[in-house]
């Protein structure tokens, strides 16, 4: 009863806090204000009746939904593409040489430009499941480059330097109030670009993908492929963009190999960094400055506009790196998001719900077995056959000097590494060779600097423990996540302290419901309050929901007072293992304190 | 038969010493900074514009005092814009701003020369006559492109092994943090790497400006090919840009003559996504240890 009427409180609380906490970010309201400024920029020059500013417009908005899937590809999965006009122009030009040379259907002939920008993305995928970061940047800058000598020297299917026309008639003709089909159609793919975005942003993929953008080995250890969703971008952004190739082709009814040289990925690229680079309306604020500015209102100083896409990105990098909207956003959230100092994260509340009052004992059953593990770095072995078992509910403190092979350990238990010999297993099945993203499911672990992601607001950070899973959640987590959900929906996590952000990374674990938890020195730069609370924690997790923990830590009081087994390494090998009572008197372990304090 | 397999080699060696000399400039810079300078091209563009300008035709003394002076200026250019590349990392929590940085540098220096000169390409009279190798009439300049790769190859090992400057820059390279607590000027060593880097890609420009294109375009495609050949070497690697330029150029030169002029470009870039998906790490490349 009493703990009901506390659970009421808190969550009055919550509600009447949720009203006067700001947005944790403005994706939303900038969703609504990108729509309504396409919108007007859209249809209000048919309205006016100016024929000059409805091509403008429409060739504009459509650089705009190519410059949303940029943003896209460049934060969100965190590729530096220099290619995206080669894969406009290969929507174009398939479409044209269908349609124009072939006089097939317009439907059709879409449909082959949309399958070939497909192909053109892969061959930006294709290394982005091997490799990241710049290279892929020369990948796409050299494809840029290659793509418009292809289309001259391959004359004999696409026309040479001559080009394709196309005429399309109903495309232009009045369906009502003088609107077009194309200027309503490149009207709303910009809009549903965004809304696109958007989507992706709020989904599991979309989260998903962001972590594998900022921390690779944070999202293997959470089951996601990084390689897998570099490469799922890749393909989502060649769609979205060779659909914007389709419209290009009735909008500018003609297409050249000079249209699609490098010039204009470069638009798209800087138009990203402009505007700002993450922010839901910075693609639309960028094309407006980068390629509005230079081609329409200089349009008399047109040959000056490479000159001054580079001066405005160099000016942009250099004087404000968050580009224009992101500048605002900052400031935005500079005067609103607050942290809540100590009391920003607490989970005890949280987690006393959870499962029932039933103590759980250490059972006999070996949940995590290394039998003869070897793991060499070149001629220095961290891990030197190793035997381990860790048995099913007990904490299992894994002790030793700095170098002596612990994280070595623990590395090869998420799979972040491989044993060179011997092998491992989790709840007897054998992982040896298992990837890190099929472990997750059964193993969580905690990072020496907790893996905190920014740019997510403090559940989303907790959510990607929900998002690991394979399976249903059980009832008790369920209603766990929603609590959570309530109350840091819109909190930021970038304000929390160093133990706080810890808690994090252990609360990922229990949402994913992994039967074991490794925690990499947990206690590192905890206060000494945060210690008892960390250490209450660990004996929760591990009575209370039966959960396996294998703790590498240099407190060794720490280690004592909660550790039901201690195992004791030096240099790579295993020196002695037994209970604590037992191994405070071993002699393995007596010259670990200073002075002999436990003898 | 044979002796257009000869030509096919010998300058697909010489063009490719210059791609290595542009990986080994990059190598430089990756090193001490982690960053690959995508003006690169340009800088080397540049060092062919000032032999156009101050060299063409002139005599031997001439020519070296003004290899000289071109070198030097590159390379204060080439550190002032490490320089400019450096300011926005010292704070912000995201380190690959220089991407972007570089390439807006690298769109500028190719605007304002196309702005200056024209979109022509400039030819350059070179210093050192033609020669025959097996009867086959070659450029002079090929002779100093893979004369200066042999040059630049010895010379950085021993700058690199033999002088505090360079030991310090190579601690760089292999621990930025210990370099830094052991009381290494950091920034001041990143900034004489770029001016390394481009005292070197300066200078090759200079010395090869009878045989390349000195136009504004060409430079992302020389950058670009530079970089493939540091991929196919191994990224850090010297050694490996001795293999991946000239193996580069005589693929590139293979294309031309069995395929086509047209399709060099697409060749270098199937050779990069090929080595990408296979080896990411290129023939002499290490795979680095994983830090979590």
């Amino acid at each position: 009863m009493n703990t009901v009427n506390t659970m009421t409180a808190r969550a009055g609380m919550a509600v009447e806090e949720r009203a006067v906490k700001p947005r944790f970010n403005s994706d939303l309201p900038q969703l609504w204000i990108g729509i309504a400024l396409i919108a007007i920029t859209g249809l209000g020059p048919t309205l006016i009746g100016n024929t000059y500013w409805v091509h403008t417009f429409q060739l504009v908005n459509i650089y705009i939904a190519a410059s949303v899937f940029q943003n896209f590809l460049f934060v969100d999965a965190g590729q530096k593409s220099f290619g995206q006009g080669v894969l406009l122009g290969i929507g174009a030009y398939v479409t044209a040489i269908a349609f124009g040379l072939h006089g097939m259907s317009f439907g059709v002939s879409a449909l082959l430009g949309l399958g070939a920008a497909i192909l053109g993305g892969l061959l930006f995928a294709l290394p982005a499941l091997r490799v990241q970061y710049f290279h892929l940047g020369f990948v796409t800058l050299s494809a840029a480059i290659v793509f418009p000598q292809l289309l001259m020297s391959l004359d004999k299917w696409t026309n040479g330097i001559n080009g394709i026309s196309i005429k399309l008639d109903w495309i232009h003709g009045d369906l009502f109030l003088g609107f077009s089909p194309l200027t309503l159609l490149v009207t709303l793919w910009p809009m549903a670009t965004l809304a696109t975005h958007y989507g992706l942003r709020r989904s599991r993929l979309g989260r998903q993908m962001r972590v594998a953008a900022v921390s690779p080995e944070a999202a293997r250890t959470l089951g996601i492929k990084p390689g897998m969703m570099r490469f799922t971008a890749f393909i989502i952004a060649a769609i979205g963009t060779g659909i914007c190739g389709i419209l290009y082709l009735p909008a500018t009814g003609y297409v050249s190999p000079q249209g699609f040289n490098v010039e204009l990925s470069f638009v798209f690229f800087f138009a990203v960094v402009v505007g700002g680079r993450g922010q839901m309306l910075g693609p639309v604020i960028g094309i407006w400055i980068v390629f509005i500015l230079p081609n329409i209102a200089l349009a008399q100083f047109v040959e000056y506009r490479l000159l001054m896409y580079g001066v405005l990105t160099l000016a942009a990098i250099m004087l404000f790196p968050d580009g224009i909207v992101g500048s605002i956003e900052r400031w935005r959230v500079k005067r609103g998001v607050t942290g809540r100092g100590e009391q920003a994260f607490r989970v005890d509340s949280f987690l006393e719900g959870l499962e029932g009052t039933q103590e759980h004992k250490p059972s006999d059953d070996v949940v995590v077995e290394v039998k003869g593990g070897t793991k060499r770095f070149g001629a220095v072995v961290a891990v030197d056959k190793v035997d381990l078992k860790v048995r099913n509910g007990e904490i299992h403190g894994l002790i030793g000097a700095n170098g002596s092979g612990k994280t070595s350990l623990l590395n090869v238990l998420s799979g972040l590494s491989r044993l060179n010999e011997g092998s491992f297993m989790i709840n007897r099945r054998d992982c040896t060779r298992l990837p890190a993203d099929r472990i997750a499911t059964m193993l969580g672990r905690t990072f020496q600097t907790p893996r905190i992601f920014p740019q997510f607001s403090l559940w989303e950070n907790l959510k990607l423990g929900m998002d690991a899973r394979t399976e249903a959640p059980s009832a008790g987590i369920l209603r766990l996540a929603g609590e959570l959900e309530a109350e840091f929906e819109n909190d930021s996590a970038e304000l929390l302290s160093h133990g706080q952000r810890r808690l994090v990374e252990v609360m990922r674990a229990v949402l994913k419901e992994a039967d074991v938890v490794l925690f990499d020195e947990p206690a590192a730069g905890l206060s000494s309050s945060e210690r008892e609370n960390f250490a209450k924690l660990i004996r929760f997790l591990s009575r209370r929901m039966n959960k396996t923990i294998i703790l590498v830590e240099h407190d060794l009081d720490l280690v004592w007072g909660i550790a039901d087994r201690i195992t004791v390494m030096e240099q790579g090998r295993v020196v002695a293992s037994g209970d604590p009572a037992s191994m405070a008197t071993d002699p393995a372990v007596q010259h670990m304190f200073i002075g002999g304090r436990r003898a | 038969m044979l002796s257009e397999v000869f030509i096919i080699v010998v300058r697909g060696i010489a063009i490719g010493s210059i791609f290595a000399l542009i990986a080994m400039s990059f190598n430089v810079t990756f090193g001490a900074t982690r960053i690959l300078n995508f003006a690169q091209g340009n800088l080397l563009i540049m060092g062919g514009f000032f032999a156009f300008f101050l060299a063409n035709g002139v005599g031997l003394g001439w020519w070296v005092l003004m290899l000289l002076v071109a070198g030097g200026l590159i390379a204060l250019f080439s550190a002032f814009q490490g320089w400019i590349t450096l300011i926005p990392l010292r704070s912000s929590v995201e380190q690959d701003s220089w991407i972007i940085s570089t390439v807006a540098v690298s769109v500028i220096l190719g605007a304002l020369m196309l702005i200056t000169q024209g979109p022509f390409a400039y030819s350059v009279q070179g210093v050192v006559p033609p020669f025959r190798i097996l009867g086959v009439r070659t450029p002079g300049a090929y002779a100093l492109a893979i004369g200066a790769l042999i040059f630049w190859y010895i010379a950085l090992r021993l700058f690199m092994t033999r002088t505090f400057v360079g030991l310090a820059i190579s601690a760089l390279s292999q621990d930025f943090d210990a370099a830094r607590a052991a009381g290494l000027p950091v920034r001041r060593l990143q900034l004489v790497s770029f001016a390394i880097s481009g005292l070197l890609v300066g200078t090759a420009g200079f010395l090869v400006a009878p045989v390349i294109s000195i136009s504004p375009d060409a430079a992302l495609r020389y950058v670009l090919n530079g970089f493939v050949a540091v991929v196919v070497g191994g990224l850090g690697s010297n050694l490996g840009t001795l293999i991946g330029g000239p193996l580069v150029g005589v693929v590139m030169m293979l294309t031309a003559y069995q395929i086509g002029g047209a399709y060099q470009d697409m060749a270098s870039l199937l050779i990069l996504v090929t080595i990408l998906m296979i080896r990411p790490q290129g023939l002499f490349g290490r795979t680095s240890a994983r830090q979590v």
